[in-house]
């Protein structure tokens, strides 16, 4: 029996031209459209340690820690992120009106304090530094006692933005595909809500073809569900195989944690979809359109249309990002590729599996409703 | 065994006591009460509005009432009564079927909510097909049907699994004449194979030459029942008519109305 309703369920997606559209065809597009767009900057992007100054008084004096940490910081090699010239506080404010430093920093009473030109994302990089430091001094002092060398080490992995800004090859263009990837599987939510709207009787007439029979409709938004599923996995494996072959992006060598999360996020998109049809009563289309629409929405804010909005969501509203399944996504490749370490990879895979179980126990809850008011 | 030596006492399949059933303040269903008997096709007459499809819709299950008790095969109807669903066809006052699989995939996918096993579900539609005249139809989509076939294949998904007890909602709305007297005949020839059906219509004539038993329904309520015969008499017993009054005559009016335009 799920057999025979697997197969209606794949025969129903499949002729669906618009659903294909969407879900198979237009992420490929947008692929396309990226690799033009992005082609001429890409070669152009390299990161160039960004100049700071720092006030040297007899504040600074007292930071221990923070004249260790931006002396590692600023070593010459290949992962330099400062530029660091130590002035007065008249040569720093001097220095920045004449555009030779981004920003510069400062104690005052024992807190640092940032001048910057303007709240760019260097200003941002530098504000994180600062702040991972003052957070984990403890850690830090900890370290300093034992094993000073380790310090530099610590603050790169305690400052997330800092490191990917500090790779010598920064990809903008990997950002804009990982958003991609997390937009495909968001679209899986098109496909599995349309497939449930089927088998409800409160959103279909066939639905109510269903409720009359003895068959539980459980066992059809299963099927239907696993078809979906199957049918964005296909979708998922065509991006990838046309970035890799056809528009020869690298995914790194953690390929198979890419794929690993993409399917997580796959899983994340299916049970979003049945979450829109089991609790909203609109029309398909209204649907629809709901789910492109904060699909395209949480991929805008992970980054899709420029990485500036994925740093200012992260640092201004960082709860919305951390609860945004195409950020997790994003992010998690993201830290992936640019991280040797991968605990933020899982921190997002397992942040990613709570919503999904979250929202799949809010949907069995609405779809446990078999009798109504009105239909 | 006792039913068959008593031959009078006919086995009710169906039986609605006390139903009413309320949108927020409408009254859509009022204190509605019946029976239906095996192998009777059962005529639910009224005008648009009168709450046919509601009563219906309560009897499978689907809505929630405020009051009232319905037993299927002497038995409580629920959501979860899958043995008596198995035994029941539904054909919904709309046409569903899905636009994206043909007249045969459409049939066999809702005959497979009933029907498990494939070669007999496969001789299932076959005959289902053949019954509402689209064998020749059975790979078009529903986009490529006329109106009157297309109301045959909405019979044909409910009826493949051959129920005891068909539900038939209003299924010669907006039909052709062709279409209409074949439905009209596959009707019969369903209950000649020995089903059981309640059938609503606003249509005098159809249920006329279709119906067993009438019950006329006005605002939720019953304004009349009876045989075709009995109901007649009714009309002609001025009398009688006064006291019943002008909601019969609304209703035939209603109905007169509805032939001319059609
Ligand atoms: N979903 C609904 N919500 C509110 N009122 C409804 C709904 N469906 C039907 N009604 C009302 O209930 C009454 C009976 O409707 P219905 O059962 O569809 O009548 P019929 O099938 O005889 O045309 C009508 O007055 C109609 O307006
Ligand atoms: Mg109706």
């Amino acid at each position: 029996m799920f057999w025979q309703n697997f197969k209606y369920n794949l025969k129903l997606i499949l002729r669906d031209r618009s659903l294909i559209f969407w879900t198979l065809a237009f992420p490929l597009i947008m692929a396309l459209l990226f690799n033009l767009a992005f082609s001429n900057i890409e070669n152009s992007e390299k990161f160039e340690p960004m100049a700071i100054a720092v006030v040297e008084n007899a504040e600074w004096q007292k930071q221990e820690i923070f004249q260790k940490a931006f002396a590692a910081l600023s070593a010459e090699g290949e992962e330099q992120l400062f530029h660091t010239e130590y002035l007065s506080e008249t040569g720093a404010a001097t220095a920045l009106e004449n555009e030779e430093i981004t920003a510069y920093l400062e104690f005052q009473n024992g807190q640092p304090k940032i001048t910057a030109r303007e709240n760019g994302i260097n200003t941002t990089i530098l504000k994180t530094v600062v702040e991972r430091i003052g957070e984990q001094s403890q850690v830090v002092q900890e370290i300093l006692r034992k094993n000073p060398a380790q310090l530099g080490e610590l603050v790169r992995q305690e400052a997330p933005n800092l490191k990917d800004a500090s790779r010598p090859h920064l990809s903008y263009t990997m950002v804009e595909y990982y958003t991609l990837i997390a937009m495909t599987c968001l679209y899986a939510g098109m496909i599995s809500m349309t497939a449930v709207n089927r088998f409800l009787a409160n959103m279909s007439l066939s639905g109510r073809r269903v409720a009359v029979s003895p068959t539980p409709k459980r066992w059809l938004i299963l099927s239907g569900l696993s078809a979906s599923y199957l049918v964005q996995v296909f979708g998922l494996a065509l991006l990838f195989t046309f970035t890799i072959f056809g528009l020869k992006v690298d995914y790194g060598e953690n390929f198979a944690l890419v794929l690993l999360l993409s399917l997580v996020g796959c899983l994340a998109g299916t049970a979003f979809g049945v979450f829109v049809a089991s609790s909203i009563r609109v029309s398909e289309n209204a649907k629809t359109g709901l789910m492109i629409a904060l699909s395209m929405f949480g991929c805008f804010l992970a980054g899709m249309m420029g990485i500036t909005m994925k740093y200012v969501v992260d640092t201004n509203l960082p709860l919305l990002n951390q609860l945004n399944p195409a950020n997790l996504i994003t992010d998690g490749l993201y830290a992936l590729y640019y991280y040797d370490v991968c605990e933020r990879y899982w921190s997002n895979i397992i942040t990613l599996v709570i919503i999904t179980l979250v929202i799949i126990c809010i949907s069995i809850w609405n779809l446990r409703k078999e009798q109504y008011d009105n239909l | 065994m006792k039913h068959k030596k008593n031959s009078t006492a006919k086995l009710n399949v169906l039986e609605v006591t006390h139903l009413t059933k309320n949108y927020r303040e409408q009254k859509a269903v009022d204190d509605l009460s019946f029976a239906v008997s095996e192998g009777e096709i059962l005529g639910l007459l009224g005008p648009n509005g009168s709450g046919k499809s509601t009563t219906i819709n309560c009897i499978l299950a689907l809505l929630k009432y405020q009051q009232g008790e319905i037993r299927i095969f002497g038995e409580p109807m629920t959501p979860a009564s899958y043995d008596l669903k198995r035994k029941i066809g539904v054909i919904f006052q709309e046409v569903a079927v899905f636009d994206e699989l043909s007249v045969y995939d459409n049939i066999d996918f809702f005959c497979g909510l009933y029907i498990t096993d494939a070669a007999e579900r496969k001789a299932k539609v076959e005959k289902a097909l053949q019954l509402v005249g689209l064998t020749k139809y059975r790979k078009y989509l529903p986009k490529q049907l006329s109106g009157g076939l297309l109301r045959r294949l909405n019979i044909a998904c409910g009826i493949a699994h051959e129920p005891e007890l068909i539900f038939l909602d209003e299924p010669t709305v907006a039909v052709d004449p062709q279409s209409r007297r074949r439905i009209l005949d596959n009707i019969k020839k369903l209950r000649d194979q020995g089903a059981t059906i309640v059938y609503t219509s606003h249509y005098m004539e159809e249920v006329e030459e279709l119906c067993d038993r009438i019950i006329i329904l006005d605002h939720g309520k019953i304004i009349a029942s009876g045989t075709t015969a009995e109901l007649k008499q009714l009309v002609k017993d001025r009398s009688v008519k006064q006291v019943v009054g002008p909601t019969l005559n609304d209703v035939f009016l209603e109905l007169t109305g509805r032939e001319l335009r059609d």
